[in-house]
């Protein structure tokens, strides 16, 4: 039981790490808390919902890649329009910038897609059924999520590391001044930076809307408070730090569910305790080398 | 000493203050009032419900059982207790208005039994189902439509005694509709013997309950009772299968909708039982006599859940009346001690003013459908809940 309860903790976490590390990516490169990216796991699923109505028979998973791509797009176009202006201005503006632009897509879908304030079906993308490991069944599904989040994750710090896009971003982060000094591409390289991030975004929704099966126009926003909570405790600006982070509050939710006399309603009570904890006692969080920058 | 000017004018239009009408004169039009929701998002109750007070007072003024005409005050509470109010007041202060029936809103009946109350003018509400409408002491409040704790009380028995389902989990929302259910159950269920293995809540907007599922599992559990609405009702219940959490699973008319088999999938959602107020209508012939008049008055509106509980409230103030007469203090009393054969059957009030008739129908869901109990296979034996 405890080891299922594990595995629980283990796909929340993952789910909470999508979402994670595209807020750790903004912050770390541009110094930016981009209030929007939930929005794009919103964005995702709701082109998917309506590719799927196009894109018929087998090819959900074209939809669904589709999907990512037109999000993927739709970040780089958000910065272009929305932010690229504001970055010799104060930070508090962008920031700012980034809510409105969160407002306007989550209010776009509601009021676009046809009964945009209901709750949505969302077809699962996963075969049923599970492996079974010793005493522990683990759900295909769980696994499938579990394999996406880690292999992305992976996939992105190989870029990061690996690439010279990868490094141009890497030298942006540390560095604005300097990078543009080294003759880096300021604007290639923060286009980049919001394609990768949205397409960030744009899994953690789906996953999250095939996982559930079920999807709301608000989804973006829930997913984005705890993500960027989890970025938070895990450091913003360290990609394993996401990760860490994310199974941090994931680990505190489904202890007090599972050990804790009427855990189930405190769950969310208890894993913000955690991040004002870390924002009190260690505002660097778990992995995180940045100095604390006042907004 | 002046004497005054037009002093005989100022005499005269005293004396006429002082003439009324003269005793035993007869009433040519009572008023009977009617609240709910005609604009704003529950409009479709409302304007169901008032087109059924609209009918009963048809066929009352049509059945010549009254030497006076009975006309209808029809007024919008938009939902919102300071509408509502405003409503009330400009009901009690028309002398002609006897009575009242009101509210889909509990937030809304609150507001205005208060007005009902100090003008001593009966109210029989007809949709708002907090218990506590019912419990301010007033006499000149009363309902008609089941509370979500008769509802559930009546639910209980069904799964724990009849159905013999002895050891419970219960799931709720935070709100209060989840509360009060909860509690409602536990209460009954603990008092037929039930045991309750544990409580939980979880928050509207919940979508993961993996971890409670896990842990509900390990408590093996012959049911588990959920205090909520569809979107979360509908989430556990698909979850409950992945988590292979082999349960019965009970909820009342919060989660009765279509929408809940289509979210928690046909094949997750087989089985659920679930219990809701009401009758349908076809299967008894008072019911079938209201379709067919309501239909007949060509409403453009249908007369939704609760058009039935309306029409039954109405013409409970219509017996009323034709027993004490158009006048507010002995309707009050009238209307209390009445006995009605309503629609559902037979309507008496209890000592807080509650109806005690809670007639409901019990559901499961069989192959995606909602299917009433009596005519499903589970009942029939062919099928097993867990």
């Amino acid at each position: 039981m405890a080891l299922e309860q594990l595995l629980n903790a283990l796909l929340l976490g993952g789910m909470y790490s999508l979402v994670a590390v595209g807020f750790t990516l903004f912050f770390g490169v541009l110094d930016l808390v981009n209030f929007a990216h939930g929005e794009m796991a919103t964005l995702a699923v709701f082109v998917a919902l309506a590719l799927f109505g196009v894109v018929v028979g087998g090819t959900a998973w074209g939809a669904v890649l589709l999907a990512v791509l037109v999000v993927a797009g739709a970040g780089v176009l958000v910065e272009r329009l929305a932010l690229r202006r504001l970055r010799a201005a104060p930070p508090l503006l962008m920031l700012l910038a980034t809510v409105g632009v969160s407002i306007v897509l989550r209010e776009g879908v509601r009021l676009l897609y046809p009964a945009g304030s209901n709750p949505q079906v969302f077809p699962p993308l996963f075969p049923e059924g599970a492996l079974s490991v010793g005493a522990l069944r683990v759900p295909y599904d769980t696994l499938a999520i579990l394999g996406v989040a880690w292999l992305v994750i992976a996939a992105c710090d190989r870029f990061i590391r690996g690439t010279r896009t990868g490094a141009a971003i890497r030298a942006v982060a540390q560095d604005r001044e300097a990078a543009l000094f080294m003759g880096v591409d300021l604007d290639r390289t923060v286009a980049v930076t919001f394609l990768l991030g949205s397409a960030l975004g744009a899994v953690a929704g789906l996953l999250n809307g095939a996982f559930y099966g079920i999807v709301r126009y608000d989804m973006g926003l829930v997913m984005a408070i705890k993500g960027f909570s989890a970025a938070v405790v895990g450091g913003l600006g360290s990609f394993y730090g996401a990760l860490v982070g994310s199974l941090v509050l994931a680990a505190v939710e489904t202890a007090s569910t599972a050990y804790l006399p009427g855990g189930s309603q405190l769950r969310d009570v208890l894993s913000f305790l955690v991040v004002i904890g870390f924002l009190v006692l260690r505002p660097t969080g778990l992995l995180g080398e940045r100095s604390v920058e006042k907004v | 000493m002046r004497r005054l000017r037009f002093g005989w004018l100022v005499v005269a239009l005293l004396a006429l203050g002082l003439v009324r009408t003269a005793p035993g004169a007869p009433v040519q039009v009572v008023k009977l009032a009617f609240l709910g929701p005609l604009t704003g998002p529950n409009a479709p109750q409302g304007l169901g419900a008032r087109n059924a007070f609209d009918l009963a007072l048809r066929q009352a003024n049509a059945s010549g059982r009254f030497p006076y005409r009975i006309e209808g005050v029809v007024l919008d509470d938009a939902s919102d207790p300071a509408t509502g109010r405003a409503a009330a007041l400009r009901a009690v202060s028309d002398p002609a208005v006897v009575a009242a029936t009101g509210h889909w809103n509990s937030p809304v009946a609150f507001a205005t039994i208060e007005v009902f109350h100090e003008n001593r003018t009966p109210i029989v509400i007809w949709g708002a189902i907090h218990p506590d409408i019912t419990r301010r002491g007033y006499a000149e409040v009363t309902r008609v439509a089941p509370t979500a704790e008769q509802e559930t009380a009546v639910g209980a028995r069904w799964v724990v005694r009849e159905m013999r389902l002895r050891r419970w989990a219960v799931v709720h929302d935070t709100t209060t509709y989840g509360n009060f259910t909860r509690d409602a159950f536990v209460g009954t269920a603990r008092g037929l013997g039930a045991e309750i293995l544990s409580t939980d809540g979880i928050n509207v907007g919940d979508r993961d309950f993996g971890a409670l599922l896990t842990r509900l599992r390990g408590l093996n559990p012959d049911g588990v009772f959920f205090g909520g609405v569809v979107t979360e009702g509908a989430l556990f219940k698909a979850q409950m299968a992945r988590a292979r959490l082999e349960a019965a699973f009970f909820s009342i008319s919060g989660i009765f909708d279509d929408r809940f088999i289509e979210v928690a999938t046909p094949q997750a959602a087989e089985g659920t039982l679930a219990i809701k107020p009401g009758v349908p209508l076809e299967r008894i012939a008072t019911g079938r006599r209201f379709i067919e008049d309501y239909r007949a008055a060509g409403y453009r509106e249908p007369y939704g859940a609760y058009g039935p509980y309306a029409y039954d409230a109405t013409n409970i103030l219509l017996e009323a009346l034709r027993q004490v007469g158009p006048d507010r203090a002995r309707l009050v009393d009238a209307i209390r001690n009445i006995r009605y054969r309503g629609l559902l059957g037979e309507v008496t009030f209890d000592r807080e003013g509650q109806t005690r008739l809670v007639a409901v129908t019990r559901y499961v869901v069989q192959d995606g459908k909602w299917t009433v109990w009596e005519d499903s296979e589970y009942a029939k034996g062919k099928r097993k809940v867990r």
